[in-house]
């Protein structure tokens, strides 16, 4: 690899190899000998062209994760390779974020250079495409052509696997929408949190003076960009950092204050990165890890709606999963325990047409018990689909989308 | 969410952070020796004023914040302080006055300057490290390893990508944690929680490396230089300071030898 393709990958952070913007921008360039004259030329160029002009002595770490994606962008065009190969580049990013990426590579396109686009939630990319490879599971490829073409030769192999499409496809193929989970009226409120605050060591808060509600049978979708704050209001609402400011009632106690045990009956977390939360080796003690005898049957039915049934996948290691199977995993270690209070931090990362229909079946069933929940996504079809409150949250405060 | 300490550009812009760091590390080497001979409150008083006047003068680092970076150590020292002045073996030989009575404890004078040169020597330590810490950025360090000390490239670049991934092993571990409590378990300290960081650890660095190699870091041909680090007028007065400070101490020992 390296030179004539520049490769992007999934994960923002960690493609980031250096401490500052244009160090890492340069980083390739030197590994290709580059006269410094030509490097101090191209380096700003390259960063103009993902839309950073002026970061150049950032610190990489302070920035955006769509920041942070263009500039592995940057480090992938700058040394002026052809061809482009970028693997679910905006997975992890917000829409604003993701668009303003696909943006960037429109213009790289139009301006000659070849970007191969490996993506599973093709709605956003499907536009940018000239042509189309499907791949089936077993690698193999199933159709090839033009949007138009694979549409007309493989448009009923694409909806059978799952493949998101564009809404314009989607109702060109005649596919039947989601049925959006009903939630009833909000009953009795399971957590409120009164004015809460929170900040990080040496930072502005990440949660600002917030007052929040949800009650019981109620959903409520949190939006907003990377490094909002939705990630940290949604651990204050579970107990597991403790406010600056204000407080948080879960079912009238305080949650940080609970004892653990109590604490998981009553609430669970769906963390968005799923690797980070896994603790067992096989994923059969991943999903029991902590649960009493009784609860323990409820395993194999769960795992089972979720598209991980236990014969196939008991003893298997979570970290060998792909990354929907991860996230379906996590779920699972959350819901199994049928806490009152829900909150999920991106729960349909990775998942395809038919396991989110799974996971939305999943929610209206704890819904429909009288479970309050709570998601945090950049999934705009989620938060369609989800329904109810639809909140956003930017610097730490909240406010309520019309 | 947990920033490394940063440094500000009016440091780097600076004299010292001009200066090559290897010059910064041969001056905090040289200090380091003296301190290590040199169980006397003189020497450390000299160089903690002067890598004090040096922080602020050659460094711009403003007051506040060397006094904050500084300000922990100072509870090491004292802890050094008081240990060594009760313990100090001084207070065991009878001729030595006494200087106050601790119930069963005699403390002299004695033990009392073995303890404050040793109080002192930890302060000078920490000033040593904290001059070359606020006005050092890991790239320069890794750059002049390279280019002036011509340590192999792939080694510095490593230890530049390890050196980033430190505080996300703190994020990592502060989740894991609370994975646990959200599962029901006590979430303060687990074994299983080294391992599950040793897994994220390793991935993370695969990816990384991945990264890297992408960008041509496994192609072997020698790198051209984006960054420069070269001698210049910054090192000679850095160096003379360093040296001049160094010999005031030298020549305070001496005196304290020799009364």
């Amino acid at each position: 690899m390296g030179g004539p393709v520049g490769v992007v990958f999934q994960r923002p952070g960690d493609q980031v190899v250096m401490e500052r913007v244009e160090d890492d921008v340069a980083f390739g360039l030197e590994r290709l000998g580059l006269a410094r004259e030509e490097m101090l030329r191209a380096v700003p160029v390259a960063l103009a062209t993902v839309g950073l002009a002026g970061f150049e002595r950032r610190r990489s770490a302070t920035l955006s994760g769509g920041e942070q994606q263009r500039l592995a962008l940057a480090g992938a065009i700058a040394p002026g390779a052809p061809v482009l190969v970028l693997d679910e580049p905006t997975a992890n990013l917000d829409p604003d974020g993701a668009r303003a990426f696909l943006e960037r590579l429109a213009a790289l396109r139009a301006a000659g250079t070849t970007v191969i686009l490996v993506e599973h939630r093709v709605e956003l990319a499907w536009a940018l495409a000239d042509r189309i490879l499907v791949l089936g599971p077993d690698g193999q490829p199933v159709a090839q052509g033009t949007p138009r073409d694979v549409v007309a030769s493989a448009g009923g192999t694409l909806v059978a696997a799952g493949i998101w499409l564009p809404p314009e496809i989607d109702s060109l193929l005649g596919v039947v929408p989601v049925v959006p989970p009903v939630g009833g009226p909000a009953g009795r409120p399971v957590v409120t949190a009164d004015r809460v605050s929170y900040a990080y060591a040496d930072a502005r808060p990440a949660v600002d003076h917030v007052d929040l509600e949800v009650g019981s049978g109620e959903r409520v979708t949190l939006v907003g960009p990377n490094g909002g704050g939705k990630s940290t209001l949604g651990r204050l609402l579970v107990g597991l950092l403790r406010p600056s400011a204000g407080q948080v009632r879960l079912g009238g106690d305080r949650p940080d204050r609970l004892a653990a045990a109590d604490l998981a009956r009553r609430a669970g977390y769906l963390f968005q990165d799923p690797e980070q939360q896994f603790l067992a080796g096989t994923v059969l003690d991943e999903v029991l890890l902590g649960l009493r005898r009784d609860e323990r049957p409820r395993a194999a039915p769960l795992m089972a709606s979720l598209g991980l049934p236990l014969d196939r996948f008991a003893t298997r290691s979570p970290y060998d999963l792909s990354g929907g199977e991860q996230r379906r995993l996590s779920l699972a270690c959350v819901l199994i325990r049928r806490p009152g209070l829900l909150v999920l931090d991106e729960p349909t990362y990775g998942q395809d047409r038919t396991t989110y229909r799974g996971l939305l079946g999943a929610l209206q069933e704890h819904l429909d018990a009288g479970a309050a929940v709570l998601v945090a996504t950049h999934d705009e079809r989620l938060t369609r689909d989800l329904g109810g409150r639809c909140l956003r949250m930017t610097n730490g405060v909240v406010e309520a989308v019309a | 969410m947990i920033v490394a300490p940063q440094i500000g550009d009016r440091q780097l812009a600076s004299l010292l952070g001009r200066a090559s760091p290897l010059t910064k590390l041969a001056i905090g080497l040289a200090w380091l020796g003296l301190l290590l001979v040199a169980v006397d409150s003189r020497p450390a008083l000299v160089l903690i004023a002067a890598s004090t006047a040096g922080c602020l003068g050659l460094g711009g680092i403003p007051l506040r914040r060397f006094a904050r970076a500084w300000a922990p150590f100072l509870v090491a020292a004292l802890g050094v302080l008081v240990v060594n002045t009760i313990l100090g073996a001084a207070n065991l030989d009878a001729a030595n006055p006494t200087l106050l009575r601790l119930g069963p404890l005699r403390v002299t004078g004695a033990a009392l300057a073995v303890g404050m040169a040793l109080g002192l020597r930890v302060l000078a330590v920490a000033a040593v490290g904290v001059a070359f810490a606020l006005t050092t950025e890991a790239t320069r360090l890794a750059d002049a390893l390279v280019q002036q000390a011509h340590l192999p490239e792939r080694f510095a670049a490593g230890a530049l990508a390890a050196q980033q991934a430190v505080p996300r092993l703190a994020l990592d571990l502060a989740t894991l944690r609370q994975a646990r409590r959200v599962r029901g378990l006590r979430g303060d300290w687990h074994p299983r929680l080294l391992l599950s960081l040793l897994i994220l650890a390793v991935r993370r660095a695969g990816r990384v490396a991945l990264a890297m190699d992408a960008r041509g870091f496994a192609s072997g041909a020698p790198p051209s230089r984006y960054r420069i680090v070269s001698w210049g007028r910054a090192d000679l007065v850095v160096g003379a300071a360093g040296l001049g400070a160094l010999g005031l101490a030298a020549l305070s020992l001496l005196i304290s030898w020799t009364r």
